[in-house]
């Protein structure tokens, strides 16, 4: 398929010592932290400051009805 | 934070568990530098106990039952000691030694943990354990850190001592587990009425141990605790009668346990409500509820983030937008690019293997979008139209050709098209079939050739 996957591959194993280092800073602020605060009120929460109380909006559908079709359509003959 | 005897004073005055743990918060503040330093020198070995039992009740009047009071001396008697020895970093930092700290701070624990099981202490000091709880884990990593180094220092070459340190890199924080685990058990089990019961403290202890089997890479392991709080469910309080900051952080690691079982659907159950009721200003916690909700949204709903839902974590919008772009387009080859740019991010957060079924929802859009170029057929007098349903398997041919980027000259196999559509066809996210002899897919009319896509 593309070709610019094996190259893209090939690039980590030639620094692995460097890449281990990385990742083993980034493990620690990997955690989930502690809350400075023990509990809060509904409005302080993500569902409370929300308008409607609800994050629907938030996620979009996966298509695109956008593009020019008629673009594609001659591509696809 | 006040002096620790001072913390101890209002904390038992008021009733008030924080403020009690406060007193058992091993740090100096900026505000008190020598908050350590005084409570160590207040006493010596010799005297210790009649000097504890001294400041801590008769000074602050404080009348307790005996064996209550008792219980208070020895751990803070446990405490003392290791406060020396934290003491020590900033008057001798030689002889100073996390693992004489991480063992010190152990036997603080147990003398609490022996104060709740034995000792008479009462339900509302519970925080106490969540303090001593969370520093027990702090040292034991420091601990760990210290001997790792002294290890390399000692034998800096060869494979050998490499596998063996890789072996006990973890050795404290294994030890903290199992004290961690009595905690939990300590909570778990109480039987005394719920409004004076340790299980209030169950989810905070159980999340203590969460991030410790994470840390440890024994997952498997949490999943002995959601047995052991299903098996009392019915004896614990809703979820919600629980402080958020230990609603939200259960759900959080019991969401990501389903996400690294491939159970998505409820991963995303627990992951969305860890989200709803986070706090609007942990935005690492929320980056991390978020960096697990994505992936599932993308397998259960096919749905993805908004720009504006990633616009406040930049690192979230530059790991996910290439493929979220590719998904939404049908660019099959943009979709791989990035899947492998990616990589090892992926692969390290775990995020590797549901993203990969992006690629369905990519070939699934491209695959659409043929549908829609083939446009309408010609209206039957009054009708309203309908799309042209019968399509070639060339335009879908053609579709993978452009998806993948596959130049003008290379031949794009008939056979693996038709592949990619059975396999969209089997998993639903395409409603026909092929007419293999006369080269045609025949798609579901009345709007569900593509279902939930509204074509």
């Amino acid at each position: 398929m593309s070709s610019t996957q094996p190259q893209d591959k090939a690039e980590p194993s030639q620094q692995p010592q460097q890449q281990q280092q990385k990742s083993s800073v980034l493990e620690e602020d990997d955690e989930f932290e502690d809350f400075p605060v023990e509990d809060w009120p509904q409005e302080e929460t993500e569902q409370g400051a929300t308008a409607n109380g609800t994050d629907a909006h938030l996620w979009e559908e996966s298509w695109d009805d956008d593009d020019a079709a008629e673009d594609f359509s001659k591509q696809l003959k | 934070m006040a002096s620790i005897f001072e913390d101890f004073k209002n904390g038992q005055k008021l009733g008030s568990g924080h403020q009690l743990a406060a007193a058992l918060t091993p740090v100096s503040t900026s505000a008190n530098p020598g908050r350590l330093q005084s409570f160590y020198y207040f006493s010596n070995a010799a005297h210790l106990s009649s000097d504890l039992r001294y400041s801590l009740f008769q000074a602050n009047g404080i009348r307790l039952p005996k064996q209550e009071q008792n219980s208070w001396v020895d751990i803070f008697a446990a405490y003392w000691n290791a406060v020396g020895e934290l003491v020590r970093f900033e008057e001798a930092p030689s002889r100073a030694s996390w693992v004489k700290v991480f063992n010190a701070w152990k036997e603080t624990a147990n003398q609490l943990i022996r104060g709740y099981s034995t000792g008479g202490l009462q339900a509302w000091t519970v925080p106490c354990l969540y303090v001593v709880g969370r520093y027990l884990r702090h040292f034991a990593r420091q601990a760990d850190a210290e001997l790792a180094s002294q290890e390399s220092d000692g034998f800096g070459d060869g494979f050998q001592d490499d596998v063996a340190s890789g072996l006990e890199k973890n050795a404290k924080l294994e030890e903290a587990t199992r004290v961690l685990n009595r905690m939990f058990t300590l909570c778990l089990t109480d039987r005394s009425p719920i409004e004076e019961s340790r299980k209030w403290g169950v989810y905070d202890t159980t999340n203590l141990l969460f991030k410790t089997y994470f840390k440890l890479n024994t997952i498997g392991l949490s999943k002995n605790l959601l047995r052991a709080l299903n098996a009392q469910s019915a004896d614990l309080p809703d979820l919600d009668a629980f402080p958020k900051s230990h609603t939200v952080t259960f759900k959080y690691y019991v969401g990501v346990i389903h996400f690294l079982d491939e159970n998505y659907a409820e991963a995303e159950q627990h992951l969305a409500e860890a989200w709803r009721m986070c706090h609007r200003s942990a935005m690492k916690n929320r980056e991390l509820i978020l960096t697990y909700l994505i992936p599932c949204h993308l397998v259960t709903t096919h749905t993805l983030p908004s720009k504006k839902l990633l616009a406040p974590f930049p690192r979230l919008e530059k790991l996910y937008r290439p493929l979220c772009n590719c998904i939404k387009t049908g660019d099959l080859g943009g979709f791989d690019a990035a899947m492998s740019a990616g990589e090892e991010e992926f692969v390290k957060r775990r995020i590797y293997l549901p993203l990969e079924r992006g690629r369905d929802i990519a070939l699934r859009n491209l695959f659409r979008k043929v549908f829609i170029a083939g446009g309408f057929e010609e209206p039957k007098d009054g009708q309203p139209a309908i799309r042209r349903t019968r399509v070639p398997v060339g335009e879908f041919a053609a579709a993978v050709r452009i998806g993948t980027h596959a130049d003008e000259r290379s031949r794009v196999d008939i056979d693996e098209v038709e592949c990619l559509l059975s396999n969209l066809i089997y998993k639903g996210l395409m409603k026909g079939y092929i007419a293999r002899d006369r080269g045609m897919v025949v798609l579901s009319k009345g709007g569900a050739a593509f279902p939930g896509t509204g074509v």
